[in-house]
């Protein structure tokens, strides 16, 4: 009988590269989708620290501190530099690392070994560093995408943008294509993976975000990355369907554009919102308030997003104005449903203050502006006047950073443990929080009152004159704040993975299956289930809640 | 680590005084310019209803989290679980129902003065923006709103205060959008699209000048594409446009020729900008300035103004790629300033000596 020689595993640091490169472990795809979008966040991050600066300019001119003229870049550059910031942020950080929480955690959560399509992940994960390369190598060939993250057509056609144009679209497909093969993966997973005895009803609610949030990327993404091949055509083969020079509409991008990018919002927040639904029971020592509620106001929100994607397109004139004001009034309520539903599981509890919860909290305040200041946009006649002014830029960030990123803050302390058997420093931990809470503040809502006093977005420049000098500085202050309090955060995961205090398998009491396992879990999750008679079997196994207990 | 019972108490009342003054400072702040427009009144009142909700949820949500994160901090003496409270129907049905009325009656309101917003009442008035890269014109029309009277090249919009214009937007190239923030109002410009909106500048404001600019991303320079809205009283806007037409009509008058032994400056235009920021010229001397536009088909212009702000000479505005040779006056020694009457950032300094 012949025999098979087995190559001699390689050793040491090759073996270990050579891993991460070709893992199918759910695992370590998650922390890739970690990595991999913690350094766009960064990428993105230093982009917009230009505009920033660029914008104190004027500022600096109005104190007499700069010659009037002078720029920190040009107006070519700060249009690359803000659409590629939107770009990276929103494609290549939020989008991803929320589904690489996704990818972490969800198998875990529901009992199950890995992803339902192991290969599939990997593939998944392998798209976003090449995109994000495209994307990027814009800055090399004669300049990147300028016509900001929305692509306005006939601004994105080929008379108007160069090729850092044509090589944003590829790098937007292959996203969109990665979206499509996760969200699809997740689904298969969600509906035919669980362990016995975990029903629909009592999933996690991080486990229901991501189930909605899958469903809006199947239905959504599809028609982005239609709309981006239509656009390539237009471009490079004489195309017509967003050209009005040659027949086609302006009007009809924004349309499809919207029609993914306003449910996007919901890809961009949803698992935030079910991170903190995870945190906040856990440090209060209760249950999540009103569980089926937040089933329902979830999937509401995913429902309601599908029709609400001409609000951003009001002042086109060109939409049913009546119709999508009050649906975008609606979703307000499964909002609010959520909101009062956080707070009352706080009600009455045992609240600790470790830096999750901390981030976790931070949420709960930031979102909330984010989701008051956007009930302005929904009444159309105020929208006519804010629209496409810093207010709608305070609005966005309150929601995509004060929410999604201080969630994604709140989730890396929250799991971190899991993933790496270490806690990261709590003192390092708090600052980071405190630095990035006041930063972000003092970066977002003087913008409010520069909306409101009439300073449009995506300007490069602005008189020394208009008033708004004042404000921008502060901005700008905040902006750089924000940068600084990376360093604590980056200072803590290095010294942590180097000599951090272990933290077991369930450093914070958790309630959901991930902490019944080992820290970090072995390649295939769980050498046994806890009985799972509700959505806290760790919790009911620990207070012996279910028979036999351990 | 629990702070003591009344340390407690006070720390809130601390945050509390803390959010209330930051909260009372902030609305004093957070409020719109008083609009010039009977619509941008709308707009304002609607806003000032809108804001008056916001503050009122805000207060009532941050109050109610930061209440339960001071109130309810875990105590040494917390061994016992809390009563675990998996939810009330009730309440449930209560934070539903109650939002579910205030967004009612924040979309009726909205919607109904969506409707005043949008109103269109015939008038004489007609004026039609056209935007391109990275320039406003205006074409003053005929009462039917069919032919163009004259075409103001420079990027400023007279109006007469106290009737209803009715503004047409015409894009050239890629979208644009109309804006004046006093108006609180914008409206985009979007090619094969006919666009329009009715408004009406309050009697009371005849002699002001507003500021507006682009506020859709339109490429490079974007952020240069301001003009003005100067509201006239209706006599005066009258006898302006009248001005304005007759002189349209003339026949233009004859290139200058430059005259031997004087003076020429010689300036250009590229990527709306100056060449130079400086020129100097002889004083009390005509002299003339060469200028060479090196920007396809944008516009620009030289125009200068005294110390003052005084516009004394107004170049004719014109497409590049193309060369205009401007007689200008003589003028008394002292500082002067050069701009593009399309481009009011594209500014430079000239000194005559």
């Amino acid at each position: 009988m012949a025999t098979t020689a087995l190559t001699p595993a390689a050793t040491g640091a090759r073996a270990g590269l050579y891993d991460w490169l070709t893992t199918t472990d759910h695992k370590k795809i998650g922390i890739l989708y970690l990595v991999n979008s913690l350094l766009m966040f960064f990428v993105g991050g230093v982009l917009a620290l230009v505009v920033r600066a660029q914008l104190a300019v004027p500022a600096l001119v109005h104190y007499g501190f700069a010659a009037p003229g002078f720029k920190i870049v040009d107006e070519a550059f700060y249009n690359q530099a803000f659409t590629i910031h939107a770009s990276l942020m929103l494609f290549l950080f939020i989008i991803p690392i929320l589904a690489g929480f996704g990818n972490y955690i969800v198998p875990l959560m529901i009992g199950a070994p890995d992803m339902a399509f192991p290969r599939i992940n990997a593939l998944s994960f392998w798209m976003l560093p090449l995109a994000g390369l495209l994307i990027m190598t814009g800055f090399l060939v004669g300049g990147a995408a300028a016509a900001g993250w929305t692509s306005y057509s006939p601004l994105a056609q080929a008379k108007y943008s160069g090729t850092g144009e044509d090589l944003w679209i590829v790098g937007v497909i292959l996203i969109g294509t990665s979206s499509i093969l996760g969200s699809i993966n997740f689904l298969v997973t969600i509906f035919k993976m669980r362990a016995p005895g975990m029903t629909m009803f009592r999933m996690p609610i991080m486990v229901w975000t991501m189930l909605v949030t899958s469903t809006l990327v199947l239905m959504a993404t599809p028609v982005l990355t239609s709309a981006l091949i239509m656009l390539f055509i237009d471009r490079n083969y004489g195309g017509h369907f967003f050209n009005p020079a040659t027949g086609g509409s302006a009007i009809l991008w924004q349309n499809v554009f919207w029609f993914y990018s306003h449910p996007a919002v919901y890809i961009m927040v949803l698992p935030a919102m079910g991170i903190v639904s995870e945190i906040l029971p856990v440090f209060s020592r209760k249950p999540l308030f009103g569980y089926k509620a937040f089933v329902f106001a979830t999937a509401a929100i995913g429902a309601l997003g599908f029709s609400v994607w001409a609000h951003h397109m009001f002042t086109t004139g060109q939409v049913a104005l009546g119709f999508f004001s009050f649906m975008t009034f609606l979703i307000a309520i499964p909002t609010g449903v959520k909101m009062f539903n956080w707070t009352a599981t706080m009600y009455r509890g045992q609240l600790s203050f470790a830096t999750p919860m901390l981030f976790a909290l931070g949420f709960l305040t930031m979102f909330l502006i984010g989701g008051i200041n956007g009930a302005f946009s929904a009444a159309v006649p105020v929208d006519f006047a804010l629209h496409d002014t810093y207010w709608v830029v305070a609005h966005l960030h309150y929601v995509l950073f004060g929410g999604s990123v201080f969630g994604v803050f709140a989730g890396i302390y929250y799991w971190f443990p899991k993933m790496f058997g270490r806690k990261l420093g709590e003192g390092l931990g708090k600052i980071q929080f405190v630095i990035m809470f006041i930063g972000f503040n003092l970066t977002f809502f003087p913008m409010h009152i520069l909306g409101l006093d009439g300073m449009p977005r995506r300007i490069a420049n602005y008189s020394p004159d208009a008033g708004w000098s004042d404000l921008n500085m502060l901005a700008t202050i905040g902006g750089f704040t924000i940068a600084m309090s990376m360093l604590p955060f980056l200072w803590n995961v290095f010294t942590t993975l180097r000599n951090g205090e272990p933290a077991g398998d369930d450093p914070w009491e958790g309630n959901t299956l991930e902490w019944a396992t080992s820290s970090p879990p072995p390649p295939y999750n769980f050498d046994r289930l806890p009985e799972i008679r509700s959505e806290r079997p760790v919790f009911d196994a620990r207070h012996g809640l279910v028979g036999g207990g351990h | 680590m629990s702070l003591p019972r009344l340390t407690r108490s006070r720390l809130a009342v601390v945050v509390a005084l803390v959010a209330a003054g930051a909260l009372l400072s902030g609305c004093g702040v957070m409020q719109p310019p008083e609009a010039v427009t009977s619509q941008g009144s709308e707009v304002r009142s609607l806003y000032e209803f809108v804001f008056a909700i916001a503050v009122g949820v805000f207060v009532l949500v941050e109050g109610l989290i930061i209440f339960a994160v001071i109130r309810y901090r875990r105590k040494p003496t917390d061994t016992e679980l809390p009563p675990q409270i998996h939810g009330n129907n009730v309440l449930e049905i209560i934070w539903t129902v109650v939002p579910a009325i205030i967004v009612a009656v924040m979309f009726l309101f909205s919607y109904s003065a969506l409707q005043k917003v949008q109103a269109t009442t015939p008038t004489d008035i007609q004026i039609r923006a056209v935007a391109a890269q990275f320039q406003w014109q205006f074409d003053y029309l005929s009462a039917d709103g069919q032919t163009v009277l004259f075409q103001q090249l420079a990027p400023e919009m007279e109006v007469p205060a106290g009737k209803t214009v009715h503004l047409q937007l015409k894009a050239n190239d890629v979208i644009h959008a109309f804006y004046v923030p006093k108006f609180l109002f914008k409206r985009d410009v979007v090619p094969g699209v006919n666009n329009s909106f009715d408004f009406m500048v309050d009697a009371a404001d005849a002699g002001q000048t507003f500021s507006g600019q682009c506020a859709e991303l339109c490429g490079t320079y974007h952020g240069s594409m301001l003009f003005t809205v100067k509201a006239l009283s209706p006599a005066d806007y009258d006898s302006w446009l009248a001005a304005q037409i007759a002189k349209a009509r003339e026949t233009p008058p004859p290139a200058p020729s430059g005259g031997a032994g004087q003076v020429q400056l010689d300036i250009a235009a590229k990527d709306i900008q100056f060449s130079t920021a400086a020129l100097e010229a002889p004083a009390d001397k005509p002299f003339t300035i060469k200028f060479q536009n090196n920007d396809a088909s944008i516009t620009h212009n030289v125009a200068i103004k005294d110390s003052a702000g005084q516009e004394i000479f107004k170049g004719e505005i014109f497409a590049g790629v193309d060369v205009r040779v401007y007689p200008i006056p003589a003028l008394k020694t002292g500082a002067y300033v050069f701009e593009c009457s399309v481009h009011p950032n594209m500014t430079g300094s000239l000194t005559v000596k």
